[in-house]
């Protein structure tokens, strides 16, 4: 009996090593003697701009180092991939004003030298003052690229020019209209709508009632952006509220669709590249953020219908008309409200809020 | 006759709802819109996409072997349980049948980030030996408990018939045991396979940096874009498994008789 | 002692180091104010509680199980019924065309789902060129049935494959039996062959009704503003905002939900065996 036993656990640990070798061989292991090349891994979204093969390979081939990229999935998510992850095991990633606070406090990051950065003079000045991106006056996040979240409509089924956010509380929508899950989104459009301060609303019981008041008007409420867009490619929904970025996407692929930042103002948004704690090639991560800050790249990916670059020399270069129609221009900044840092309090109390809203 | 006719018009019926959605899938892998819009326009252009696209192509290898080794590792482990389970007078098989079942009752975040937690704590580094670990845990009870459901309908009668004979242990098990519970393995080793390879969560949190599996890549890419090339993916997948399952039907006709029937 | 006991130790130990030590880990966070730190409290438990949408939204999600698990037992029973005794040749074949659809993601399917069910979509385009639905739309995508379906087309696999093992293992001689002992089909259906396959029911429910229970995917693609469940609730804490021990609180209610019912359904299988 004895050897029977010896043996099924031999089997079963054989089992489990082939398996785990297997693996291993799959992974390229980056330990082999002769590849001598530096791995700079970076946290980003999935087909968010850097990790497209073309803009991959110019990077890899200009600083001969190889680029992995874990994606997240979420910002709270990321921050669990910092605290969780080794010191080493991470060199960027990208963060909004939702985490870094706390990433910074937290000791997650490390400063960004911006003297490094010959591109960094480029940025539109009001991004490098945002109060998330620096703690005693250290600068810890670069701002890379930025957008508004507002309505969009179907020029042909919807009968415009829509000017206001309470399009979204037009009952000669019903049915049409695709709203965001999600609690920041839903609060701040609602604040927008009552008149107060977005981003320190006064009477968050009126933006519970108004959002409630605008539930059954919706088709549905969306998730992910690709959610709305085949939603809305396939005629479910007509009007929406919707990112700058992935609008410029539909409308580079043919969809007819017409992006409008209403006159109570828009939510703005930044996303950011900042530096891991304990990366073992600073040098790498800086030239990698520059690089992506450089008018070249930034340039090519609004092309593709990506989202506004931080980069002012590329706005100039671009069809004013798109500009204008996209909100690309520094004009647009200033009738933004960027997403400030919220407490876990205040994101408990929001989500709770947004919960009994759904499940009105 | 007519019995028959009504049976495989219903199982008909039956296949024809699961597999509604699978024709979908597959056919939009087909259609050149972006965003599935109708009406349809054929298209190969996701399959080159696919072909250009290593990661997702070296996804879907990591997702097929990680899977393989969880069901074959849940197949022996629960066949090992239950043949203890069928014979064993201890007080502890309440327990232990409860244990089994456990993993299924919690949500496969919780399971995952506790383990992750582990691992930190025990100061040890996201590997693949863990990953495998942590599928195993969350496929078991699917292996086990079919395995279950035909043990218990199963005569134990036989059992008993074949050591009153003179067979040892061993020999009832290898010649009766394991030939009964032989299609329940089979079911079982295929459930904790799919289970394991449609696992997005616990790999999430376990998989080490710079490799991903197919259910990461996916819900990494919905938050900007669900291509097609997903779709077209999950065509070849189904398209080599069937093949693959029928080609083993043909080669192995003989021996598989038994089971055919 | 039983001498056998290596038989089953190895997947005792797996379990106890990597399930029932991160249920500790579960309940230990549950308990504590923020985050890994912070004090002991019960305070996540009372907050459940408290506040009645996390009861009501807890009991839509258990009714919807429920819905789900009957309609799969109802679809699964005669299925593993046919492919047992109706189906002569073939039917392990049957068997793996049951499981080979859980090859592509349930994302991935959950989107076909509404791909299907949409107004315009395949389903409408088809009812309406045979003509079983008139001028007015579709209407099923974006409502609980939608997400029923797409969940019942989830889990149902698992209760045909669970039944239709413990349905072939009965014994045509005691069907037989019963038969010349002049019982109607009906009557050897309910004291011969539905007590027998018991086993298989049971556990093809377990298999249904919990992962049911947590559930989030599907609610959201296809329940429009209606979808909100307790799993997505689970899943907010953990990938929205930061409440891992309001979120471990939620699911170890959820676990004792399902421990309870669990319970309540091996009695149940036992009393009426």
């Amino acid at each position: 009996m004895k050897k029977t036993m010896l043996g099924v656990w031999i089997a079963v640990s054989l089992l489990s090593a082939t398996a785990c070798g297997n693996k291993a061989a799959n992974e390229g292991a980056p330990s082999s003697p002769n590849n001598e090349k530096k791995t700079l891994t970076i946290v980003n979204w999935k087909g968010y701009g850097s990790d497209d093969p073309e803009v991959i390979k110019t990077f890899e081939t200009k600083y001969n180092v190889k680029i992995v990229h874990p994606y997240m999935a979420s910002e709270e998510e990321l921050l669990t991939k910092l605290r969780t992850s080794k010191p080493g095991d991470l060199d960027v990633v990208l963060p909004n004003a939702s985490i870094l606070p706390v990433a910074i406090n937290d000791g997650l990051l490390s400063p960004v030298d911006t003297a490094k950065l010959s591109n960094y003079a480029a940025i539109y000045e009001p991004f490098k003052h945002l109060a998330e991106n620096a703690k005693d006056g250290a600068v810890y996040a670069v701002p890379w690229v930025w957008g508004s979240t507002a309505i969009v409509y179907n020029p042909d089924t919807v009968k415009g020019p829509i000017d206001s956010v309470q399009a979204l509380w037009d009952t000669a929508h019903k049915g049409k209209i695709a709203f965001r899950d999600d609690f920041n989104d839903a609060v701040m459009t609602a604040a927008l709508a009552l008149g107060q301060n977005p981003n320190h609303p006064s009477d968050l019981d009126a933006i519970k009632q108004k959002l409630i008041k605008q539930k059954p008007l919706n088709r549905t409420y969306w998730k992910t952006g690709d959610e709305f867009a085949k939603l809305y490619a396939g005629g479910t929904v007509d009007i929406g509220l919707m990112w700058s970025g992935q609008t410029a996407a539909m409308k580079k692929e043919g969809q007819h669709i017409k992006y409008v930042i209403p006159k109570e103002g828009a939510i703005g948004w930044v996303d950011n590249w900042a530096i891991v704690k304990g990366t073992r090639n600073p040098e790498l991560a800086h030239q990698f953020i520059d690089f992506m800050i450089d008018k070249k790249f930034q340039e090519d990916w609004v092309n593709r219908g990506g989202p506004a670059p931080v980069n002012k020399n590329v706005t100039r270069t671009l069809d004013p008309a798109f500009v204008e129609e996209m909100g690309l221009d520094e004009k647009t900044i200033g009738k933004l409200t960027f997403i400030s840092y919220r407490s876990d309090e205040e994101k408990k109390k929001w989500n709770e809020l947004w919960l009994e809203v759904k499940s009105h | 006759m007519l019995k028959k006719t009504i049976g495989w018009t219903y199982a008909a019926l039956v296949l024809l709802f699961l597999y509604a959605p699978i024709l979908v899938l597959m056919a939009l892998s087909f259609n050149a819109s972006k965003y599935n819009a109708l009406p349809f326009t054929f298209s190969l252009s996701w399959y080159k996409a696919l072909a250009a696209d290593t990661t997702l192509i070296r996804a879907s290898l990591t997702s097929l072997s990680i899977a393989a080794g969880t069901a074959i590792i849940c197949v022996v482990l629960a066949a090992m349980l239950m043949l203890w389970a069928v014979q064993t007078t201890s007080k502890l098989k309440g327990w232990i049948d409860a244990l089994v079942v456990l993993p299924l009752t919690i949500p496969w975040l919780i399971l995952g980030l506790s383990m992750l937690l582990l691992l930190s704590a025990a100061g040890i580094d996201k590997n693949f030996t863990v990953l495998l670990i942590g599928h195993v845990v969350v496929s078991l009870p699917y292996a086990v408990l079919v395995i279950k459901a035909r043990l218990q309908s199963m005569d134990l009668s036989i059992n008993e018939a074949s050591a009153s004979l003179g067979a040892n242990e061993w020999t009832t098990v290898r010649r009766i045991t394991l030939p009964l519970l032989f299609p329940a393995m089979l079911a079982g080793g295929f459930l904790a396979f799919v289970i394991s390879f449609d696992n997005f969560i616990l790999s999430y949190f376990l998989i080490p940096s710079g490799s991903s599996t197919l259910p990461i890549e996916i819900y990494a890419s919905i938050k900007f874009g669900f291509t097609p090339e997903i779709n077209a993916a999950s065509t070849l997948l189904l398209a080599a498994t069937t093949l693959m399952i029928l080609l083993i039907v043909v080669i192995m006709r003989s021996s598989l008789k038994f089971f055919l029937k | 002692m039983d001498k056998k006991i290596w038989l089953m130790s190895p997947a005792v130990i797996l379990l106890l180091c990597f399930c029932v030590v991160p249920l500790f880990i579960m309940v230990y966070y549950s308990l504590l104010s923020d985050g890994t730190r912070g004090h002991l409290t019960l305070q996540n438990y009372a907050d459940f509680f408290e506040k009645r949408i996390y009861l009501k939204l807890t009991w839509k999600t258990i009714r919807i199980s429920c819905c789900v698990t009957l309609i799969s037992l109802l679809i699964s029973y005669p299925m593993a019924y046919v492919m047992v005794n109706l189906i002569h040749s073939g039917k392990n074949l049957l068997l793996l065309a049951i499981i080979i659809p859980f090859w592509t993601s349930q994302l991935v399917r959950a989107y076909a789902w509404q791909n299907l069910l949409r107004e315009g979509g395949i389903l409408d385009i088809m009812l309406r060129k045979l003509h079983l639905i008139g001028s007015e739309p579709l209407g099923l995508l974006f409502t609980p049935y939608a997400v029923i379906i797409a969940m019942v087309h989830i889990f149902f696999p698992y209760m045909v494959i669970t039944i239709y093992l413990s349905l072939e293992k009965v014994d045509i001689a005691l069907v037989e039996a019963s038969k010349s002992l002049q019982a109607g089909p009906l009557t050897t259906f309910r004291r011969v062959v539905l007590p027998l396959s018991k086993p298989g029911i049971v556990t093809g429910c377990i298999l249904v009704f919990v992962p049911s229970l947590g559930v989030f995917v599907e609610p959201r693609i296809l329940g429009g503003t209606e979808g909100s469940v307790i799993g997505m609730v689970i899943e907010d804490q953990f990938f929205e905002i930061y409440g891992w021990n309001f979120g471990a609180a939620v699911s170890f209610i959820l676990l004792a939900i399902i421990l309870l019912s669990m319970a309540v359904l091996s009695r149940l299988a036992k009393k009426e065996a």
